[in-house]
């Protein structure tokens, strides 16, 4: 029996067989034989939720789009998949044409969180790839991209070069060398000589750690001879109109988490919230042109037949032509049935007018990110939206229709209190005024309030990254506080996070190379899918952490004086540390920092040349 | 103006259920730029239905989707443009243009065609049982319906059965009212070889209806009278 077949035989045994099929309108088979570098996609986690990936679609289009090259999707077996692969000995294999992973030239990796770690051994082990790449010696390369990597250092030993940064053009950099080096006919470590010249390219193997009698670290060097920086810069694309973009897309028989055409408008954030990593590490704010997003649109509707358009970016209300850009959408594409929408609004924008637009054609539920209870938590944040922000937002938003309100807070913020934690109900009780102040014919029945909070993570490359996390059974009594109060106010629907879960992701989010041992022997305990709360085994993790003699508290708990060196001190994700440290310090005292479209707030990106106008 | 597209779901598809396969073929409308025509109300989706629903894990060369286009066009432009829409694993099979009048394709079921390779030990019993099942004149068996379960004489529901290489070939009622799925005719198999009942590969090979002269014929092919 081929590969193809032996799947085939297990597929009658799981759960999910969609999951492995392949086969979809749209994806793309190549003869291997016609390309030179064949690329193999893994994101770590089920295919319905890989599937809802952008960045994966972006650079799945992009290496298809060449000549040279070819890309085929993996994702993470489920459970059952994966014990039935290793009864049977079946290796992990690609979607299009059930090819052992192992056979390909670069297996490229998405991090989008630290919760998925594990999943990657547990594909290299599948795939049949030694974990740690000191121990390869042919196989594919590893390369790690996505928001994780930058703060790559507990997957050091197991990746062979992480990509810092938006991958439009350094994907093609990887492959390019790739070719070169395999045409030189070199040993494997050239290949990551000539990687390590690629802007944002770091190659673990190259650095040198040394650490302080406390545990903290010393310094962080290249080693010599390597050629490698002594800086590795994020790879930047600053013209996001020109950069590449899928017109056809692959469309699932499956259910998938989105389903639907995802539009980017704009990359980046300029609103400065000092928790959210992702308003630092992908700035500046780079849009896309009305005229190219028009452009993709129409391609893409008629590629899939979808009858959907996700407008989408870290928030979209700041797309400075956003009125137009919603009212020409719908001119379009009402009379073909396509719906637009909006995820991730913002309740400081003037909505009236957008959300009379998108309203034409569909209701979703308003989700709005208020993050804290209170307006001191919000400005220890600097989120810079006030209560009467949300009034005016929701009531705009009950008056035209809406009746179900989604509402975003965490717990465990720096600073916060009881008082901040009530605050939260408080709102939740406003939001319920605000629906019955309107006529009952004015508006729409059945007002639903969902209140979800989880647990504050501290992230790297965010002004929080000096801050402690808020210890497990602290967290527990506030979130049982905000439950008690919460249960007073009718219609409310209150949901939290597990606190297990957000104490280990806080540890591996500002971990450092000795957690990679760790994180093998959780994996060889037993852990996978740990971002799934029915999968995740912290008394696993707990074993894990004895086991190596690592304290979990380190990394999680302990607030790290101002000039304590990072396990990423050697990256440079664009916000400069002097701009994190002055956040940090205007933080403890709840002071604001405006929203730099209003002015340069000096983040450090002007650094990047053209980045920053 | 309607289209009765005759389609094949291959090996590779064989998981994809009844559901996912009417939101694929809405997209795939949608994608074909046909004039295809929509329900009217809050959420329009477009006019078509299935001949009948295939049971997840099994294929066919013989699905019929039926639905209606709101401007007439050529067969050829809609064949060429179900061929574009459609991923190799759900091939085109055939077309064909009605107008409004003609019924609707999932009425006009009658009986199925169906091609089962039970696998394992128990197969040969299962073949060799064929000859006692025809022989009979009552099969008394289960039928499991969304009420409950209730006990039919499977024999006549069987309008033929022959095993040849390996594998029965079956012709089984498929109407709302008389209906014989394949895994309840290798119970009834089993239960006659005294035998488990062994998994089995199903393929449909045709779909039919019953025209005024009261025959059997291909749906693709069925005329009024």
């Amino acid at each position: 029996m081929n590969l193809s077949q032996r799947v085939d035989a297990l597929l009658e045994r799981v759960e999910k067989p969609v999951r492995y099929m392949g086969g979809e309108f749209g994806c793309t088979v190549k003869d291997p034989s016609s390309v030179d570098v064949r690329y193999a996609f893994l994101f770590p986690d089920t295919y319905e939720v890989g599937m809802s990936h952008l960045g994966m679609k972006i650079l799945y289009h992009a290496i298809n789009a060449r000549e040279d090259a070819l890309c085929e999707r993996v994702f993470s077996p489920w459970v059952d998949m994966a014990a039935l692969m290793r009864a049977e000995n079946v290796p992990l294999f690609t979607l299009e044409s059930r090819t052992p992973v192992r056979e390909f030239d670069l297996l490229g990796i998405t991090l989008q969180y630290e919760m998925s770690f594990s999943n990657i051994l547990e594909a290299l082990d599948l795939a049949g790839i030694p974990l740690r790449s000191a121990e390869r010696t042919s196989g594919p390369f590893v390369i790690c991209g996505g928001p994780c990597a930058f703060n790559p250092e507990p997957l050091a030993p197991f990746v062979d070069l992480f990509v810092l940064g938006d991958g439009e053009v350094s994907t093609h950099q990887t492959i390019d060398a790739f070719k070169q080096w395999k045409a030189s006919g070199l040993p494997r470590e050239e290949y990551l000589r000539m990687a390590a010249r690629i802007p944002g390219v770091y190659v673990p193997s190259f650095y040198d750690v040394s650490y302080h009698a406390d545990g903290t670290i010393a310094a962080i060097e290249p080693k010599e001879g390597t050629g490698a920086p002594q800086m590795v810069y994020k790879a930047l694309v600053s013209d996001l109109t020109c950069a590449e973009y899928p017109e056809k897309l692959i469309v699932p028989y499956g259910e998938v988490v989105h389903d639907r055409i995802m539009l980017e408008i704009f990359r980046g954030c300029t609103r400065g919230c000092r928790f959210c990593q992702a308003g630092m590490i992908y700035r500046p704010v780079r849009e896309r042109s009305m005229e190219r997003l028009l452009e993709l649109a129409e391609k893409l509707v008629c590629a899939t037949g979808y009858d959907e358009i996700s407008l989408m970016s870290l928030s979209s209300g700041d797309y400075s032509c956003l009125p137009e850009l919603a009212r020409e959408m719908v001119r379009r594409f009402a009379a073909r049935r396509v719906k637009i929408s909006l995820p991730s609004q913002r309740i400081d924008n003037v909505l009236t007018d957008t959300l009379k637009e998108t309203q034409k054609v569909r209701k979703t539920a308003l989700t709005l990110a208020p993050e804290a209870g209170t307006q001191r938590l919000r400005d220890v944040i600097n989120k810079g939206v006030t209560e009467e922000d949300l009034i005016r937002s929701v009531t705009d938003a009950f008056e035209q229709g809406w009746s179900a309100v989604k509402l975003y807070f965490m717990i465990g913020l720096p600073t916060e209190t009881d008082e901040d934690v009530l605050g939260i109900a408080r709102l939740a009780g406003l939001v319920r005024s605000c629906y019955l102040s309107l006529p009952r014919e004015k508006r729409a029945p059945g007002l639903r309030i969902t209140v979800s909070a989880s647990v504050f993570v501290p992230k790297n490359f965010t002004p929080f990254q000096w801050a402690a996390q808020l210890r497990g059974g602290e967290v527990a009594r506030r979130q049982q506080l905000l439950k008690h109060e919460l249960a007073r106010i009718k219609g409310v629907d209150f949901k939290y996070h597990a606190v297990d879960l957000s104490y280990i992701e806080a540890v591996f989010a500002r971990g450092d190379r000795r957690l990679a041992d760790v994180l093998e022997r959780a994996w060889r305990l037993g852990c996978r899918f740990d971002g799934w709360s029915d999968q995740f085994r912290y008394d696993l993790w707990r074993q894990a952490f004895e086991e190596c003699g690592v304290d979990p508290d380190f990394y999680a708990c302990r607030e790290r004086p101002d000039d304590e060196v990072f396990p990423w001190e050697h990256l440079d994700a664009g916000v400069s540390r002097e701009f994190l440290l002055r956040e940090w310090k205007k933080a403890q005292n709840a002071e604001r920092t405006q929203d730099c479209r209003k002015g340069c707030v000096g983040c450090g990106m002007r650094r990047y040349e053209g980045a920053c106008r | 103006m309607r289209t009765l597209l005759r389609f094949g779901k291959n090996t590779r598809l064989r998981f994809v259920s009844h559901l996912d396969l009417q939101r694929f073929f809405q997209r795939a409308l949608n994608r074909t730029g046909l004039p295809v025509a929509f329900s009217q109300g809050f959420n329009p989706h477009p006019l078509m239905s299935f001949a009948s629903a295939l049971a997840v894990g099994w294929t066919s060369e013989y699905e019929v989707l039926d639905f209606r286009l709101s401007a007439p066009m050529g067969r050829g432009r809609v064949e060429e443009a179900m061929r574009q829409a459609l991923p190799d694993d759900l091939p085109v099979l055939g077309v064909r243009m009605v107008d409004d009048r003609f019924p609707a394709a999932m009425s006009l079921v009658r009986c199925a065609d169906y091609r089962i390779t039970p696998e394992g030990e128990s197969a040969p019993a299962i073949l060799a049982a064929v000859e006692q099942f025809c022989a009979a004149e009552h099969v008394m068996g289960v039928r499991r319906t969304k009420s409950g379960e209730r006990e039919i004489d499977m024999r006549p529901l069987a309008l033929s059965l022959e095993a040849r290489e390996g594998s029965l070939y079956a012709r089984l009622m498929l109407t709302e009212r008389d209906t014989l799925k394949p895994d309840a005719l290798l119970l009834g198999l089993a239960s006659l070889a005294g035998v488990e009942a062994p998994r089995a590969r199903v393929h449909r090979l045709c779909l039919l209806g019953e025209n005024a002269a009261g025959e059997n014929v291909p749906l693709m092919e069925w005329k009024n009278a």
